[in-house]
């Protein structure tokens, strides 16, 4: 379960101060399939950011099964990362040197996974992810969904608690983006994984269990649904 | 780690142009590098040579207080009985000779030389029997013969000659203060002119019989020097103190203690050079340090994300840094073939300075081709210093960029 209490964020552009967030209190249950959802400049990727352990907070608290992430130093948010968080950008950030199998496989091998383990896993995962047949092909050889799909068996190949995806469709014609949203809301049921999601598509919003709409920083809304 | 090696390697092959041109900088720095390096090695080592065959012998004994007045080549500072102990000398299996230098006043007249004048010179009188037995006079005479035994005559060196325009068969006046204080006059005929690899010999060079300078100067069988000859594998050092106990009451000085000026400008010209192919590994470095950071610029979102994924700085900062080596080793295995090849060419034909060292005095004693040698050692620091410069020079780079936070790399455009 993740917790977040009282949770601010300044950051500061200039002269002037930005309050990214203004006291956010969440709580977000295991396997879960929530989409935080506002306008531009409403805090949602901050809030991925924080909750990813990739940013730092100025007020409250973060807490994952009860450990807080917010006060670790950046070694233990690194090796936290590492062990329990997958990610899924908007722009895929896959390495375009290597092949699909390796851009999902090096997950594994800072884990320090074995070779035959490390294959298993990354083979398996990519043909859950429909690239069958595809795993030695670099990302230009690849549609951009299929690099989303690349991403998507990235962060899910180590079966890590939580996958935060900042706005995963957002590169993706409409098609494309409700196809890797139906892959994504498969594997939020096959690993019980929980996914947190950014978005400001209505599309996207509809296929989540819980919407979090965020305005100026704070919790305009908290629906859940099925 | 093997992911970390791969992923360094593949992207040397991201922006192929990049790394084409950042090793060629490299390579073209460490080709000149082994170029230089050959070339300094190689006239430091025929100067060397030339200073041994031409100028000062492996050994020179002398009078006890001779080197501190050696400026004023006293004579009355001299060897009394040279024969005696080039016997010795013979008899423990060494080549030796006498010598008697002196300083002159050479006066030029106009029966002979197209222009009259008087210059100061420096006369070496060498026994004409012995000499060549530690010298390599043997085979430097261009024009006549040597001088004989007893005659009045002299040998000059070819540059020499042509300076003051001289010719076998001319005559010369020289000037000089014999052993006691006498004003004495020599004239004496040039028989010979002799051109040797050392442009100082080629420039300066005066050579009469001993015995003749024997007579004029009242040296009474005296010699100034003893010079001793060795072989090259000799060691100088314990040679010098086996000859010291032979010639006990006088000094032994090695061609080491004899050629300081020229040590001393060698080690100058050394560090010279050094400076020099600095500025040309800092321009290397410069070229590499630029790439990674341009990579660095270039792969911020990439950075962004595998940090993001967990993957340690230390292991990031590895690849990066490993990147660097392979554009390093690219470079210094190109470099190293390339500086190779052109020191096949130094050392096969050389560079011919002659026109250089005929009117200056480089301080080296080379007077035409200057030729490289082959060198283990600067062909093994080439590849290592390739490698390690760049991988040294990639560290601030990445450095910079691991600094940065996260969500700035992720969302650097």
């Amino acid at each position: 379960m993740i917790k977040i209490e009282g949770v601010r964020r300044n950051y500061k552009t200039g002269e002037t101060e930005v309050k990214a967030l203004r006291g956010i209190d969440l709580e977000v249950t295991d396997g879960e399939f929530l989409s935080i959802a506002g306008p531009s400049g409403s805090g949602k990727t901050t809030l991925l950011n924080l909750i990813g352990c990739i940013d730092s907070l100025d007020d409250g608290e973060i807490t994952i099964d009860g450990v807080p992430v917010s006060r670790m130093d950046r070694h233990a948010k690194t090796t936290y990362r590492r062990e329990n968080l997958g990610f899924i950008f908007q722009t895929y950030n896959l390495i375009p040197v290597l092949t699909a199998f390796e851009n999902v496989s090096f997950v594994l091998s800072i884990l320090g996974v074995g070779q035959e383990e490390l294959s298993e896993r990354t083979y398996r995962i990519l043909k859950e992810v429909g690239l069958e047949g595809m795993e030695h092909r670099r990302p230009d050889k690849l549609s951009g969904g299929q690099q989303q799909r690349i991403a998507i068996a990235r962060a899910l190949v180590k079966q890590p608690k939580i996958v935060l995806a900042d706005e995963p469709t957002a590169n993706l014609d409409s098609k494309t983006g409700e196809e890797i949203l139906q892959l994504m809301k498969q594997m939020n049921r096959t690993y019980n994984t929980t996914f947190i999601f950014s978005t400001h598509d209505k599309m996207v919003m509809e296929y989540a269990s819980r919407l979090v709409l965020l305005h100026d920083g704070e919790i305009a809304s908290d629906t859940r649904r099925e | 780690m093997k992911f970390i090696i791969r992923l360094a390697f593949q992207n040397l092959t991201r922006y192929k142009r990049r790394t084409i041109i950042t090793s060629f900088a490299i390579a073209i720095g460490l080709m000149l590098f082994i170029f230089v390096d050959s070339m300094l090695q190689g006239a430091e080592k025929e100067s060397e040579l030339n200073l041994k065959r031409y100028e000062t012998g492996y050994l020179r004994v002398l009078h006890d207080e001779y080197w501190e007045n050696r400026l004023m080549r006293p004579l009355d500072l001299s060897i009394e009985d040279p024969d005696s102990i080039l016997a010795d000398l013979e008899s423990a299996g060494y080549r030796a000779t006498k010598r008697i230098t002196f300083t002159a006043d050479m006066i030029l007249n106009s029966a002979d030389f197209p222009e009259e004048g008087n210059l100061s010179v420096f006369v070496q009188a060498v026994d004409v029997e012995r000499d060549n037995e530690v010298f390599n006079f043997g085979e430097t005479l261009v024009e006549g013969r040597f001088a004989r035994k007893g005659a009045d005559e002299v040998v000059i060196g070819s540059w020499f000659a042509e300076d003051i325009m001289a010719e076998v068969g001319y005559y010369i006046s020289l000037i000089t203060r014999g052993n006691g204080g006498f004003y004495e006059v020599m004239d004496l005929e040039i028989v010979g002119i002799v051109n040797c690899p050392n442009p100082n010999v080629n420039r300066t060079l005066l050579m009469m019989p001993f015995d003749t300078a024997d007579y004029y100067l009242g040296m009474d069988g005296a010699a100034t020097e003893i010079d001793i000859a060795l072989s090259e594998r000799s060691n100088l050092e314990s040679e010098a103190e086996n000859v010291a106990r032979i010639v006990s009451g006088y000094s032994v000085l090695t061609w080491r203690d004899l050629a300081r000026d020229y040590l001393a400008l060698a080690e100058a010209k050394r560090g010279g050079t050094g400076t020099i192919l600095f500025l040309v590994f800092i321009i290397a470095a410069v070229g590499i340090s630029n790439t990674m950071l341009m990579a660095m610029w270039e792969r911020t979102r990439e950075l962004g994300m595998m940090r993001s994924l967990g993957m340690k700085d230390s292991s990031i900062r590895l690849a990066f840094i490993i990147e660097a080596g392979g554009i390093g080793l690219i470079g210094a295995v190109i470099g190293t073939a390339l500086g190779c090849l052109a020191n096949l060419w130094l050392v096969t034909y050389g560079i011919d300075f002659g026109f250089i060292t005929r009117d200056m005095d480089i301080g080296y004693r080379v007077a035409t081709v200057m030729k490289g040698i082959w060198s283990v050692k600067t062909i093994v620091t080439s590849l290592v210093s390739g490698v390690l410069l760049s991988m040294i020079v990639a560290y601030l780079p990445t450095r910079k960029a691991l600094k940065m936070d996260i969500p700035s790399c992720l969302h650097h455009q």
